[in-house]
């Protein structure tokens, strides 16, 4: 599968979202499953509202770990976001 | 003690559909018997309140149930996830935006064949035109959806149809299932397991769609555990994943534990949910590794699939306590390769029913005279 392109606006699929249920733990939660959520896994899953382009949550995310590598926070963006829509939760708009 | 991830709420045995392989026991539990909505709601509290994420409304077919709208309402206010699993019959455009409108978050309709005939003489009713006819309807709603084949002898060579299907009605995920053999589906087997080379032409279909639908389909694919060589994780492990409520409220570590003899379940009109999960002796009666015989107690696979299915160990081994017969290492293997060896040594499958064994058709939970006058 190609990689998303920058400018696509990431949003969860229909029918996945996130646990309302224990603030100390979020999950995303899909058909049939669930995946626990790290702090910056929540940051990204919050931010896939499909009103924010790829670039910007990348931007986002390497402004909030102040001084992170920006090449990296992408990479990382993408690797997580491309294994989410492998598994039909995350459609790239 | 972490409480299960999921709560499988089979809200009643009766069923529009008498699917030759069903999950419910052989001997189902009456409508007098279904617990009322209000006990439902306190259950989905409670599993909520135990870390419980999601809940299968499942049955039988739950749209027989008048109260649906209400425990799936009831089931998202408690913060669950809530899967409805659906033969569709029984749903039309009116109830399908009901159910969204309470917070249904999953669909999965379940499919026979991608024939109709075929799909008919297998759920012994016609349903398939109408499954059609939803399936465009829960596409436009804002829900996921899912596809469910069970596959078998007589329509695993449709596989690549079948997808075919699930690509033109655009759903997010297929799950194409082998049939496990519990239940009706035992009383069966000689009809429904497929042969070896059926399968393995059926494994190289799903692996090449799987790699070409990427990101547009999920395919998940449930292979007959009777020709593999180790055991499945039944259930992720007895008592560990998952606590199965039947009808009447007795609370199961699986679909059919009520098979193994022996074992006696607490209904959840007597306790609360979270003392059955710590302490029912059923669901005791095969966690951890206590219970464990040779070869599993020394086998590096024990904490992957906890020893297989105990079900499956009884109804197959006489034993409920011993390795899964379907493991390679199993001291009861050679029952299962007999098995497989009758169904391979035959010729090819042939189109003709005429020619196949006889299929028994799930029936209905019996009503008591009293319901019976009642309902005619």
């Amino acid at each position: 599968m190609s990689v998303p392109s920058l400018e696509s606006r990431p949003r969860l699929a229909p029918g996945c979202r996130l646990s309302e249920s224990s603030p100390d733990q979020v999950f995303l939660l899909m058909p049939e499953g669930a995946l626990r959520l790290n702090e910056t896994g929540l940051k990204i899953a919050q931010l896939c509202t499909g009103d924010h382009s790829l670039q910007e949550i990348v931007e986002h995310l390497t402004e909030q770990f102040g001084g992170a590598d920006r090449q990296q926070v992408e990479r990382e963006t993408v690797n997580f976001l491309t294994r989410l829509h492998e598994r039909r939760v995350v459609d790239f708009g | 003690m972490n409480g299960p991830l999921a709560l499988i709420a089979e809200l009643t045995h009766r069923c529009p559909l008498h699917c030759v392989y069903c999950s419910n026991p052989l001997e189902l539990q009456a409508r007098e018997n279904e617990l009322d909505t209000a006990t439902w709601l306190r259950v989905f509290g409670e599993a909520a309140a135990m870390g419980t994420l999601q809940v299968d409304l499942t049955g039988g077919e739950p749209l027989a149930r008048a109260d649906l709208e209400q425990l799936v309402a009831g089931a998202r206010a408690a913060k669950l996830y809530v899967n409805l699993i659906t033969s569709g019959v029984g749903l039309n455009e009116t109830r399908l935006d009901g159910l969204v409108h309470a917070g249904l978050d999953h669909l999965q309709l379940s499919f026979q064949d991608i024939e109709e005939t075929a799909a008919d003489e297998i759920a012994g009713v016609r349903a398939h035109a109408h499954k059609l006819a939803l399936a465009v309807l829960v596409r436009r709603r804002n829900i996921a959806f899912t596809m469910n084949v069970v596959v078998h002898r007589r329509n695993i060579d449709r596989v690549e149809q079948m997808i075919a299907l699930a690509e033109e009605m655009n759903v997010q995920r297929l799950e194409i299932a082998n049939v496990q053999y519990y239940g009706w589906a035992l009383e069966n087997r000689a009809a429904l397991l497929p042969t070896r080379d059926q399968l393995e032409r059926s494994i190289e279909s799903v692996k090449a769609a799987q790699e070409r639908l990427k990101g547009r389909m999920r395919i998940d694919f449930v292979v007959p555990d009777y020709y593999a060589t180790f055991p499945k994780a039944c259930m992720g492990g007895w008592g560990r994943k998952m606590i199965l409520l039947d009808p009447a409220g007795r609370a199961l570590p699986c679909h059919s534990a009520g098979v193994i003899p022996g074992l006696q379940f607490d209904s959840v009109r007597e306790h609360p949910l979270a003392w059955i999960w710590e302490h029912s002796p059923a669901f005791c009666k095969f966690r951890g590794e206590q219970w464990m015989p040779e070869p599993c107690r020394s086998c590096d696979r024990r904490t992957q699939d906890f020893g297989g299915c105990r079900c499956q160990a009884f109804l197959v081994a006489g034993d409920a306590a011993t390795t899964d017969p379907v493991c390679s290492l199993a001291p009861a293997r050679s029952l299962i390769d007999g098995v497989i060896q009758q169904v391979n040594s035959n010729r090819e499958p042939q189109p003709s029913t005429s020619t196949q064994p006889a299929l028994t058709y799930r029936t209905n939970p019996a009503t008591t005279a009293a319901t019976r006058k009642r309902g005619a």
